[in-house]
C-alpha cells in the first residue's frame, strides 16, 4: 500500500515539524507546583487559591506554513486566574533550556500576584512594572525571558504593514512595560505573549443559563485512575438539548450528528473501555457541550467544568437539625441554611471482628494498653521504687532542726497518669470512597478497617470516643451517620454498623464539622479532638465546591478551635497539599499516601497526638 | 540532681548593666510594662519566636534597674526547681534559693520564658505570687516571703508554638496582664537590623522585605515563620563579608524548613528579593 506509506511518512514529516521544541526541555506543571505556589502566597498572592492547569485555547495567531498546511490550529496554554485558582500552562517547552522554562513558570506564578482587574494590554505592563518595582531581584530574569521569548516571535520583516505595527508595539511593550498604552490593531490576531496573562481567559464566555441542579446530575465519578492532568479545566459550555415538540424533526435532522470534537453528551452512561477515547476526545476539544437531559452517569472523564455555580435558593428548611453555612464571599453565614439529618443504622446484623483484623487488633490493643500508663515519677512515697534524694536530705533538715515527722516519705514511685480525652472519628462516607485502592480493597474498605481497628484499640484505652461518618446531597440533605454515640459501648451491634457503612454521595464537610463540634462540646473531658478521615476535598452538587466549599469548612474548623476542640485530618488525597494546609495548618493534617496503610497510620497518628 | 543543677545555671541573674540593650518599641508597651511595675501586675507576653520578647524584658530590667532572673522553662521544670532546694556539702545540708525566690528576696525581675513547657505543679507556686497577696511560700524552710514593690513576674510564651494538646490554662492565663508581640513593621525591622549590625540600609530594607514575604507563608506551608533574629544572622553574616544569597540560605531558608522542595521554592522567594 504505497498511498498509506507515503501519507504516513507526510504526516510524521508535517506534524514533526509543527511540534516545536525538543521533549527535554519541557517542565511540567506537577514539577512546579509545589514551588510556584510557595513563591505565588510569599509575593502576597491569596491563600486559599489553587493552582491548577489552564485548557489550551485555540489561539488564532500567526501559523507557520507548515501548520497552516497540516491543518493544526495553534493551541497554546497561557495562564489566568479567577477567584477560585491561578491556571498555569500544563508543561512549558517554549524555550531552549529547562531552566528557562521552569523561570517563565515561576514568573507567571509571580505576577498572578500584581494582576488585578483592567484592559488586558495595559494591566499585563502595569503588573509587570508593579512586580518588578516591589521585587527588584527578579529584574534579571525578567531580561532573561523577555529576550528569550521575543526571539521566538515573527520577524517583523514578514509581516504585513499593520501586523509589523501592532508586534513593534508589543516588543516595546515587552522591553519597556508600561511604555504603550494602546495596542495597535491589525486584521490578524498577535502570537501569544506567553510572559502574559490570558486575553481572554475561557471563563464566562458562554452564559446559556441552565441549573447546575440539571447538571449536577452529571456526576464525575471520583476515578483514581484519574491523573493530575484533569485538573486541568474545560471550558465548558452548557447547552441544552433542546426538547422540540415536534420531535421527529430533530430526531433525523442530518446536522444533528456532530463529531465528537463538537458534542460529547458526558453524561450518558459509558463503558469502562471508552474511558480513553472519552479523555482523550475531551482534551482534543475546545468545547465539551454538557447536556442536561438528566439522566443518571457513570461517566469516567473527570474535570473541573468552567460552569458558574447556580444561584442557590434561599428557602428556610425545617425537619433535621439546621445549620448555617459560610458564604465567604457575602462573609457572613446564612442561617439554617443546611439540613442535617441524623442517622442510625437500626437493623444491621451485629458481627464480630473480621478475622483478616484480628491478628493485629490483638497486638494493637496490646500496645494501647501501654499507652494509657503514662509514667511520672510520684514523689514522697511512705513506698517506693528508689530513694527520693530531695526528701532524704529534707528529712535530714528536719532531723538536725529538731522537727522531724513520725511519718516517714522518704522513696519516690511511677504514677500512672490520667488521660482525660475524648475523641470524635468522623469518616466521609462520599461517592469517591466507592473507588479502588489496589486490587482487593475499595477506600471504603480501608475506611472500615480503620473503624474496626480503631475502637479495637480506643476501647483497650480510658479515653472516650465516638464513630461518625457523613455524606450529603446538597444542603438539605447532609447525612450524619452515627456508627458509635459516645455514651455506647463498643461491642459486636457497634462491629455491625461499621461493617455496614456504604458509600454515600458527596462531601459537605462544613455541615458535618459543625455537628460534630456540638457532639464534642458535650463532653466533659478536658481535651477533645476531633479526627476527620477523608479522601477528597469538600464538595457537594450546589455551589458547594471549589472555593466555597473550602472557605465554609475553614469556617467550621474555626468554629470549633473556639470551643477548645483540636481537629486534625487524616487524608488520602495525593492533591491535599494544595488546600489542607490552608483548612488545618501545617501541622493539622497528615496525607497518608499507601490507602492500605492507612488503619495502621492511623493509630499511630493518634499515639503521637495524644502522647 | 543534675537535671536540677543545670535548671539552676540556665537561671541567670542578670544584674542591672549599666547599659541598657537596645529596643525597637512595637507600640506602647514599653509604657504598659513600667504600669504594671508600678502597680505590681504581674506581665504575659505571647508572640511568636524571635520576635524581641527577651530582648525587651531584658531592656525594660535595664530600663528600670532592676536585676533579670530568666527561667528558660522545659517539660522537666518542676516547683522545686523555681523555689529552691535543700543540697549537701561536706558540713551537712543547706538550703538554696532558685530563681524565683531569689527574684522575690532582691526585688528582681523573674522571667519564665516558655511558661507553657513547664510542669503543671508551677502553676501552683505562681499562683499566690500572681495576686494581690503577693507571697511566696516556701514549705520545705517554713518561710512566707512577701514579695517587695520592686518584685515583678513576667512570663511568656508562643502561641503557635505548642504541641498539638498543649496550652495555657485558662486559669493561669488569667492571671496576668497580657501583651501581645508581632513582628515589627518593615521600617521597624530595618532599623533593628541596622541596630544590631551596622548593616547598609539597602541590604536592610532587602531583608526584611524577604522576611515578610516568608511570614506570609505561616500555617500553609510553614510551621514557624523567619524570626527577627534570623534576620538580624543573616544580616550580620553578610556585613561580615559572606555573599547574601548564601547567607539567606544558611540563615533564613534552611533554618526554616527540611523539605527540598520548600527549600527550593524558597529560595525563589530569596532571588526575587536579591537577584541571582
Amino acid at each position: 500500500m504505497p498511498e498509506i506509506f507515503v501519507g504516513k511518512l507526510w504526516d510524521q514529516l508535517v506534524s514533526g515539524a509543527t511540534a516545536s521544541n525538543s521533549e527535554d526541555t519541557t517542565v511540567l506543571f506537577e514539577e512546579i507546583v509545589k514551588p510556584a505556589s510557595i513563591l505565588f502566597r510569599a509575593l502576597g498572592g491569596d491563600q486559599g487559591l489553587a493552582l491548577k492547569t489552564a485548557q489550551s485555547t485555540i489561539h488564532q495567531g500567526k501559523q507557520n506554513w507548515l501548520q497552516q498546511l497540516s491543518g493544526i490550529e495553534q493551541k497554546v496554554e497561557l495562564a489566568w486566574c479567577d477567584d477560585e485558582a491561578l491556571y498555569l500552562p500544563a508543561s512549558i517547552n517554549l524555550l531552549p533550556q529547562d531552566r528557562l522554562n521552569r523561570e517563565l513558570y515561576f514568573w507567571l506564578a509571580a505576577l498572578a500576584v500584581e494582576m488585578r482587574p483592567g484592559l488586558w494590554f495595559i494591566e499585563n505592563q502595569q503588573a509587570t512594572l508593579r512586580l518588578l518595582e516591589k521585587f527588584p531581584g527578579l529584574q534579571a530574569r525578567y531580561q532573561r525571558l523577555v529576550y528569550a521569548l521575543l526571539s521566538l516571535r515573527p520577524e517583523i520583516t514578514t509581516l504585513s504593514y499593520d501586523s509589523a505595527i501592532q508586534e513593534q508595539a508589543i516588543y516595546q511593550a515587552l522591553i519597556k512595560p508600561g511604555s504603550i498604552s494602546l495596542l495597535p490593531s491589525a486584521p490578524n490576531p498577535w502570537f501569544p505573549i506567553y510572559l502574559w496573562f490570558h486575553p481572554t481567559p475561557p471563563f464566562g464566555g458562554n452564559n446559556q443559563l441552565i441549573p447546575p441542579k440539571k447538571l449536577a446530575e452529571f456526576e464525575p465519578s471520583d476515578d483514581t485512575q484519574s491523573t493530575a492532568k484533569d485538573q486541568r479545566r474545560h471550558k465548558a459550555e452548557r447547552q441544552e438539548i433542546q426538547e422540540r415538540k415536534d420531535g421527529f424533526m430533530m430526531f433525523f435532522r442530518a446536522e444533528s450528528i456532530l463529531t465528537w470534537a463538537e458534542y460529547i453528551k458526558v453524561n450518558r452512561p459509558t463503558e469502562d473501555d471508552e474511558n480513553t477515547d472519552a479523555k482523550r476526545a475531551a482534551d482534543e476539544m475546545e468545547t465539551i457541550t454538557v447536556t442536561r437531559d438528566g439522566k443518571q452517569t457513570a461517566s469516567r472523564i473527570r474535570f473541573d467544568l468552567d460552569l458558574p455555580p447556580e444561584d442557590s435558593d434561599e428557602t428556610k428548611l425545617e425537619s433535621g437539625i439546621l445549620l448555617p453555612e459560610w458564604h465567604y464571599k457575602k462573609q457572613l453565614y446564612l442561617k439554617d441554611y443546611c439540613c442535617l439529618q441524623p442517622v442510625v443504622a437500626t437493623n444491621t446484623k451485629t458481627c464480630q471482628l473480621p478475622v483478616h483484623l484480628a491478628a493485629v487488633a490483638r497486638r494493637i490493643r496490646h500496645q494501647f494498653e501501654s499507652l494509657t500508663s503514662v509514667r511520672t515519677w510520684l514523689r514522697k512515697q511512705t513506698e517506693g521504687t528508689e530513694v527520693d534524694v530531695d526528701a532524704y536530705i529534707n528529712h535530714l533538715v528536719e532531723v538536725k532542726s529538731g522537727t522531724f515527722k513520725t511519718d516517714l516519705q522518704l522513696y519516690k514511685t511511677h504514677q500512672i497518669q490520667e488521660r482525660n480525652l475524648s475523641c470524635l472519628l468522623l469518616a466521609d462516607l462520599s461517592q469517591s470512597t466507592d473507588a479502588y485502592v489496589n486490587n482487593h480493597a475499595r477506600v471504603i474498605d480501608v475506611i472500615r478497617d480503620s473503624l474496626f481497628l480503631f475502637s479495637e484499640a480506643l476501647s483497650a484505652t480510658a479515653d472516650q470516643f465516638g464513630l461518625y461518618g457523613f455524606s450529603s446531597l446538597r444542603r438539605d440533605n447532609v447525612r450524619f451517620y452515627t456508627i458509635k454515640a459516645f455514651a455506647e459501648k463498643y461491642n459486636d451491634q457497634i462491629r455491625g454498623r461499621i461493617n455496614a457503612i456504604k458509600p454515600g454521595y458527596y462531601t459537605r464537610m462544613g455541615a458535618a464539622i459543625r455537628q460534630a463540634g456540638k457532639l464534642l462540646a458535650q463532653q466533659t473531658t478536658h481535651q477533645r479532638i476531633l479526627l476527620l478521615l477523608t479522601d477528597g476535598k469538600p464538595n457537594d452538587l450546589d455551589r458547594y465546591e471549589g472555593r466555597y466549599g473550602i472557605e465554609d469548612t475553614r469556617q467550621a474548623l474555626r468554629e470549633i478551635r473556639q470551643q477548645g476542640i483540636k481537629p486534625f485530618c487524616i487524608t488520602i488525597d495525593e492533591k491535599a497539599g494544595s488546600y489542607l494546609p490552608y483548612l488545618f495548618g501545617t501541622g493539622g493534617y497528615v496525607v497518608i499516601r499507601q490507602p492500605s496503610e492507612l488503619p495502621r497510620q492511623l493509630l499511630s497518628l493518634y499515639a503521637q497526638l495524644t502522647v | 540532681m543534675t537535671k536540677a543543677a543545670i535548671h539552676i545555671a540556665a537561671a541567670t541573674d542578670q544584674h542591672a548593666a549599666s547599659e541598657v540593650p537596645f529596643y525597637q518599641p512595637h507600640g506602647d508597651e514599653v509604657e504598659l510594662f513600667e504600669h504594671a511595675y508600678n502597680k505590681q501586675l504581674p506581665l504575659l507576653i505571647k508572640g511568636p519566636t524571635g520576635c524581641g520578647k527577651t530582648r525587651f524584658v531584658m531592656h525594660m530590667a535595664a530600663r528600670l534597674k532592676r536585676p533579670l532572673y530568666t527561667v528558660s522553662c522545659h517539660d522537666d521544670l518542676t516547683a522545686t526547681d523555681l523555689v529552691g532546694r535543700h543540697l549537701v556539702n561536706d558540713s551537712g545540708t543547706y538550703w538554696n534559693d532558685g530563681p524565683l525566690t531569689r527574684a522575690v528576696r532582691n526585688g528582681g525581675i523573674c522571667y519564665l520564658d516558655e511558661i507553657v513547657e513547664a510542669r503543671k505543679d508551677t502553676a501552683v507556686v505562681l499562683h499566690p505570687l500572681t495576686d494581690d497577696r503577693r507571697i511566696l511560700p516556701l514549705e520545705r524552710t517554713g518561710e512566707t516571703l512577701q514579695a517587695p514593690v520592686q518584685f515583678m513576674l513576667v512570663v511568656s510564651y508562643n502561641p503557635g508554638y505548642q504541641s498539638f494538646l498543649k496550652g495555657m490554662k485558662p486559669s493561669t492565663r488569667q492571671r496576668f496582664v497580657s501583651l501581645r508581640f508581632n513582628f515589627l513593621d518593615a521600617a521597624q525591622e530595618q532599623q533593628v537590623v541596622i541596630a544590631e549590625t551596622g548593616i547598609d540600609l539597602v541590604t536592610a530594607k532587602q531583608l526584611v522585605k524577604l522576611a515578610s514575604a516568608l511570614r506570609a507563608l505561616k500555617q500553609h506551608d510553614l510551621e514557624e515563620v523567619a524570626s527577627t533574629r534570623l534576620v538580624v544572622y543573616a544580616a550580620a553574616l553578610i556585613k561580615n563579608g559572606f555573599a547574601p544569597i548564601e547567607a539567606c540560605r544558611a540563615a533564613l531558608v534552611e533554618a526554616l524548613t527540611d523539605d527540598e522542595e520548600v527549600t527550593a521554592a524558597l529560595m525563589e522567594v530569596v532571588y526575587a528579593c536579591f537577584g541571582e
